[in-house]
């Protein structure tokens, strides 16, 4: 808690959103077996990648970096990060791995820490929960054990709120991206759902201890902020853009569905044929008894089963959504609170 | 071996030599410079050094080293490359070429390789072997060699010639064949000397032979020489030695003839020619005949040829003191005409002579009939000068038909007695005799058709953007002139039918014009006093309007063929529209039906008909009609091929997809530029009645997940200006649509009638209308209602109340106006308000959802059909038990859904009261 407290210098709300995290990461990723239990974060991180998206993000491109840092016992510590560099058409040859490296050979030089553990990611309203995601984290955690994606939402920590999560792939997921199955036999065996798909890994916020005394100050002399983005009441904006998406996701969702649908339809109307085929030859071959009976495997083959759809996509939409509605929910929690304080207020002064 | 081989072979060392020579140059000095290689009419000359030449001739020969190089080893296709770039070089050393003559190492290599390429093709087997490329290849280059010697026939040949001389005395002088062809590499200074005494010596020898021959073959039957050339040259070369030779000689013997064909003697072997061609080979060779006189028509032989009838005939048109009677001249007519149509026949002299007839005729006296006669033939040929339908009248011929017909209508107008008819037969007309009427087989309807077309041929044919155009569109006068006096002439004489066709005419050459006369007399009430005599003389013309209803009412009654029916109605109706006059075009459109049948009509009547409903559409603009302008022109412009569709230009995009034949087709029915209708003018209309209506629905129903579009190519256009990352000043007619549609969007009704209405627009669009003025207080006037409508739509939810006096102000409206709009939205449910009358105000009601309200809306009605899709995937698993469920869970939910809905209502407008 010490830790946590610390934090709050830097960014004034940071404290709150890292409870919430840590409440939910607890909620949910309750499962034991996991290398990390926590993250800490410098400072410098948090407000180099706040930098990096204000630098070079807009709209709904998104921003991405490495993180470094080292393995405590069961904490992940992120001490530095570095950005990667926008892609453009341009530089199609512009090889990610050297440039990795080479940054990392730089650093260590000037006595940073080097180890690879995880990347970041900014965010566009939290619609982060995506194949591209899923296959470069399944593809860091599969290298590296520890390593972790960390979600920064800017328009959150625009309207006040630092908004930065921690996710990791649960063991479960990283079984089935193994195999590469995402049948929906395999997905059944594998058990497994869009609520265990991800891990969210609690946050703390580190600061030294002279960054600490040095708020503490600041925070005496200056005056009230002017502006109080977190008590603002317009919310409509953020509000229905959060529905727009949730309804793109459900519309993405029916039609997943659909189409499954028609595989099953069709996969129960072969079956059904394959039975009438093989109950013809059977009488074939009654009809011309002695000739030795024609394999079935024949059949199987000449009638290829329809290709089942890949679920994952699905399952990474339900995913989506999920998100979705506890941005809305929270956001709406937070708004109802604040519009009943407003009223309060209002009534107090008439 | 064919003897080709072994001269090609010869030739084909010698010339190595020749362009190892070049390449030796540096090493061997001066033997360089000396242009050994070059053909004996440099020989005079060659002392001279010239750089250019030099250079130029030495890429030549290197081009033809390369070449050889390639024949050696059976390579077409690189034969086929350097070949191409041979030709470039030559066209390049085209100047020294002219000046020095042309190379005869370049001669050499062109026989040589047609020689070889021969017998390749010769070679069967030898081809069947061959790889696919070059099996390509020979065959491209082969036509290639064939068509490009044809440059350089005479040369080849009498190459030919010295390269035979030349290899006779190779045998002769035992100059061994294995000294020659050894080897490219070693050249040495003795075969250079050697070559350079031969040189000359053959060629003397060759010019010796050459007069021999020329003399020898004078006599001879030159058109014999010269089919013979095209036989072997053409076909084969299997032909035996003798042939072969007699033929090349023979055919030198023409060149020289063809070269100087002034000259008396060739005269007389060209007519002797034609008679030979006539008698003797016509069976054989009359197809090859033909094409050549196509081909050669302005040749060297177009000259005699154009002579010969005229020879032939002019004396022969009367003999001298014959008695010029009827029958006579008939005969002889009919002796011209008998040669129409027949190839080889000169249209231009059969004009003439036709025309001398007449004038023959007129000299005698022979009477008017014979004369109508002879003048309608005049004008047939006249229209079969051009051989096929694309090419259009030269203008003289084009003036001497028009004057043809005046004539012809100046006769038949003097002469009531004359008739004039399609069906009456050859043998039943009368001519001369004078004592009953008379009877000429004709049709001057038929012939003013054709004059039509002629006409809009003409039209379409020249570029409407230059001076020519203006002059021809004046004969257009004279065009109309003329298809008044037929009609004048039909209508007493004619059946209906004839008039029905003569008036339809009539009736295409006015429903385009603006008639300015009536449209003045409209403006200004008939005063009569005031007016000068000028103007009363002017007022005295028929109303276009009138005409054309008296003509098409006389079509709509009388006529039996559909198509000129329909052609009249469009035509009326376009002119109704042109005029301005509504609803009488609306209502002859709609009564006549056209539309549910007129893709069954030809493309020209549905060129007309887009025509007509584009001219439709822009006078419904004209009146306010918004709607009726978007929906007349939605047709039109919603395919994005307006051009094509009105026949005013062919587009480039289905270049591809038809053929040449199409084209021309497609060609053939363009509108003459004189009657185009403006097509930014349509667009601009089409897009500012698209925004009249699109930008108060799309704020109505901003929210509306369904809501359709009205004009999707006004959406396009929107999109189009969106994308832009830099908005500049608009600048086309499209920009200026656009950005007046995003002021009108705010409300803005002043920015948005400054960029529909100004300096700009103006010149492009508003200016081309009959009463500018009118039009443009229309539009700011539906400008401001449609804004005020635009901004309560879209800020409605912002007011509680609103006075009318102030939405008056801002949009500049009179206050009843405002009331009546804003009941007029009220009573069509579009705004939730009312009125109140004493404080003159609007009451909102507020029951309109709020974009959240609506956008969860929409997600609660996305989330039910994906609850039921669920549950589809559900039964699959649960088998019938499943459907039963399903059937139950969808009853309640559509109840559920329903009082949901009505239950917001209910509750929001019950707070509202």
């Amino acid at each position: 808690m010490a830790s946590r407290k610390e934090g709050t210098g830097s960014t004034a709300t940071s404290s709150s959103s890292t409870a919430g995290a840590a409440g939910k990461g607890k909620g949910k990723g309750g499962s034991g077996d996991s290398a990390v239990k926590q993250v800490q974060i410098d400072g410098l991180v948090v407000l180099k990648i706040i930098k990096h998206y204000q630098e070079e993000g807009q709209g709904t491109e998104v921003v991405q970096g490495v993180l470094l840092g080292l393995v405590v016992e069961d904490r992940l510590e992120i001490t530095n990060c570095f950005p990667f560099p926008q892609h453009t058409e341009d530089d199609a040859d512009f090889d990610e791995v050297q440039y990795q490296m080479e940054m990392m050979r730089s650093l260590r030089h000037v006595n940073i820490d080097h180890l690879h553990v995880g990347w970041y990611q900014s965010t566009y309203y939290g619609s982060f929960v995506t194949r591209a995601l899923l296959d470069s984290q399944f593809s860091y955690q599969h290298a590296i054990e520890e390593s972790v994606v960390l979600i920064y939402d800017p328009i959150k920590t625009a309207q006040g709120s630092l908004s930065l999560k921690a996710y990791r792939l649960t063991p479960k997921l990283m079984e089935v991206c193994k195999e590469k199955d995402f049948s929906p036999e395999a997905l059944k065996k594998a058990n497994i759902t869009f609520e265990y798909m991800f891990e969210e890994v609690p946050i703390v916020i580190k600061n030294s201890h002279l960054i600490n005394v040095l708020m503490w100050e600041l925070e005496k002399k200056s005056a009230v902020a002017d502006k109080h983005e977190l008590l603002s009441l317009a919310s409509s904006n953020h509000l229905g853009k959060n529905l727009q998406l949730l309804m793109d996701r459900v519309d993405e969702m029916s039609q997943d569905i659909v189409k499954y649908n028609t595989y099953m339809r069709n996969t129960s109307k072969q079956q059904q044929q394959k039975h009438q085929q093989r109950r013809q030859q059977e009488n074939m071959q009654r009809q011309s008894r002695g000739e030795p009976p024609l394999p079935e495997e024949d059949l199987s083959k000449l009638f290829k089963p329809p290709q089942p759809p890949a679920r994952m996509d699905s399952l990474l939409i339900a995913g989506q959504i999920n998100t979705y509605c506890q941005n809305i929910k929270e956001f709406t929690a937070q708004n109802l609170g604040k519009l009943f304080m407003a009223q309060a207020l209002q009534e107090y002064n008439n | 071996m064919s003897r080709f081989f072994t001269t090609g072979s010869d030739s084909e060392s010698e010339s190595s030599l020749s362009g190892e020579e070049l390449v030796t140059k540096p090493v061997g000095g001066n033997y360089g410079k000396q242009p050994l290689l070059l053909s004996e009419d440099e020989e005079d000359t060659k002392r001279v050094v010239r750089s250019a030449k030099d250079k130029r001739f030495e890429e030549l020969t290197n081009l033809i080293r390369t070449i050889r190089n390639a024949m050696k080893i059976r390579d077409v296709t690189k034969c086929l490359e350097e070949f191409e770039l041979l030709g470039k070089a030559y066209g390049k050393a085209k100047s020294i070429v002219d000046k020095e003559g042309v190379p005869r190492f370049y001669i050499r290599i062109l026989a040589d390789l047609e020689d070889y390429l021969n017998e390749l093709w010769e070679d069967k087997e030898g081809k069947k072997k061959m790889n696919k490329n070059n099996a390509k290849a020979l065959s491209t280059l082969r036509q290639k060699i064939r068509k490009y010697n044809r440059d350089f026939e005479s040369h080849i040949t009498s190459y030919k010639q010295s390269a035979d001389e030349d290899a006779e005395k190779n045998e002769e002088d035992s100059e061994g064949s294995s000294d020659e062809d050894e080897d490219e590499d070693g050249v040495s200074a003795a075969t250079f000397l050697k070559k350079k005494s031969e040189a000359p010596s053959g060629e003397s020898r060759k010019f010796l032979k050459k007069m021999d021959v020329r003399a020898r073959d004078e006599d001879e039957d030159s058109e014999d020489s010269e089919d013979d050339e095209d036989w072997d040259t053409g076909s084969t070369s299997s032909d035996s030695d003798s042939e072969e030779e007699e033929g090349k000689q023979t055919a030198l013997a023409s060149r020289f003839l063809k070269k100087a064909p002034t000259t008396d003697e060739d005269k007389k072997a060209a007519e002797k020619k034609r008679e030979d061609k006539a008698k003797k080979k016509h069976d054989r060779k009359s197809k090859r005949l033909d094409e050549e006189e196509e081909d050669n028509e302005g040749g060297e032989w177009e000259r005699v040829r154009g002579g010969v009838p005229l020879v032939k005939e002019k004396p022969k048109m009367f003999a001298k003191g014959t008695e010029i009677t009827h029958a006579v001249v008939i005969k002889k007519l009919n002796e011209i005409l008998q040669a129409r149509g027949k190839k080889g026949t000169d249209r231009a002299a059969q004009i003439e002579l036709l025309q001398l007839l007449v004038q023959i005729a007129a000299e005698n006296n022979l009477g008017e009939g014979v004369i109508v006669k002879i003048k309608f033939n005049i004008i047939a040929s006249l229209y079969d000068y051009n051989p096929n339908l694309a090419t259009y009248m030269k203008p003289e011929m084009w003036g001497k038909c028009l004057d043809c017909i005046n004539e012809l209508m100046d006769i038949l107008f003097a002469n009531p007695n004359i008739f004039v008819g399609e069906n009456i037969l050859e043998e039943s007309e009368n001519l001369h005799n004078a004592d009953q009427p008379l009877r000429v087989r004709g049709c001057i309807l038929t012939l003013v058709e054709r004059m039509d077309e002629e006409f809009t041929k003409i039209m379409q044919n020249t570029d409407p953007h230059s001076q020519e155009y203006v002059e021809h569109l004046k004969d257009e006068a004279q065009v109309c002139a003329i298809i008044e006096r037929v009609q004048r002439y039909l209508e007493e004489k004619g059946t209906t039918e004839e008039v029905c066709r003569i008036y339809l005419l009539r009736i295409l050459h006015t429903y385009y014009k603006f008639d300015y006369k009536a449209h003045q007399r409209q403006l200004t009430p008939p005063e009569g006093s005031s007016k000068s005599e000028q103007d009363q003389a002017e007022n005295e013309g028929e109303d276009s309007a009138v005409l054309m209803e008296r003509l098409c009412k006389y079509i709509y009654a009388k006529d039996r063929t559909d198509r000129i029916r329909t052609c009249a109605i469009l035509c009326h109706i376009y002119h109704h529209a042109l005029h301005s006059r509504w609803y009488q075009a609306r209502d002859l459109m709609l009564m006549s039906h056209l539309q549910d049948n007129i893709q069954h009509a030809d493309p020209p009547v549905q060129i007309l008909y887009n025509r007509t409903m584009v001219q439709l559409g822009i006078c419904a603009f004209r009146q306010g009609l918004t709607k009726d302008a978007h929906n007349a022109l939605l047709d039109i412009q919603s395919s994005g091929r307006a051009k094509e569709l009105l026949g005013q230009g062919l587009l480039l995009r289905s270049l591809q997809e038809r053929n040449q034949e199409q084209e021309k087709v497609e060609r053939r029915r363009q509108v003459p530029f004189h009657l185009h209708i403006n097509l930014e003018l349509l667009e601009c209309v089409y897009l500012v009645s698209a925004m009249l209506l699109e930008i108060p629905y799309m704020a109505a129903h901003e929210s509306d997940a369904r809501r359709r579009m009205i004009s999707k190519q006004f959406h396009h256009q929107l999109r189009v200006g969106e994308r832009q990352p830099l908005l500049g000043p608009p600048e086309s007619m499209r920009e200026h649509v656009v950005a007046a549609s995003k002021a009108m969007k705010m409300g803005d009704w002043k920015t948005c009638h400054s960029f529909i209405i100004n300096e700009k627009m103006n010149g492009k669009v508003w200016d081309l209308f009959p009463e500018a003025d009118k039009v443009r207080t229309m539009l700011v006037r539906k400008i401001q209602e449609e804004s005020l409508r635009t901004y309560l739509f879209t800020y409605s939810s912002v007011y509680d109340s609103i006075s009318m006096e102030t939405l008056s102000d801002m949009f500049e409206l009179d206050l009843p106006t405002v009331h009546s709009i804003i009941s007029k939205m009220i009573i069509n449910e579009e705004l939730m308000a009312s009125l109140d009358q004493p404080t003159q105000t609007v009451v909102m009601h507020r029951t309109e959802p709020t974009a959240q309200q609506n956008l969860a809306l929409q997600l609660a009605e996305k989330l039910g059909s994906l609850v039921e899709n669920n549950e589809r995937v559900f039964d699959h698993k649960q088998g019938t038990y499943g459907g039963y469920f399903r059937d139950q869970k969808d009853g309640y939910r559509k109840n559920e859904g329903y009082m949901r809905r009505g239950g917001y209502r209910q509750q929001q407008s019950q707070t509202a009261y």
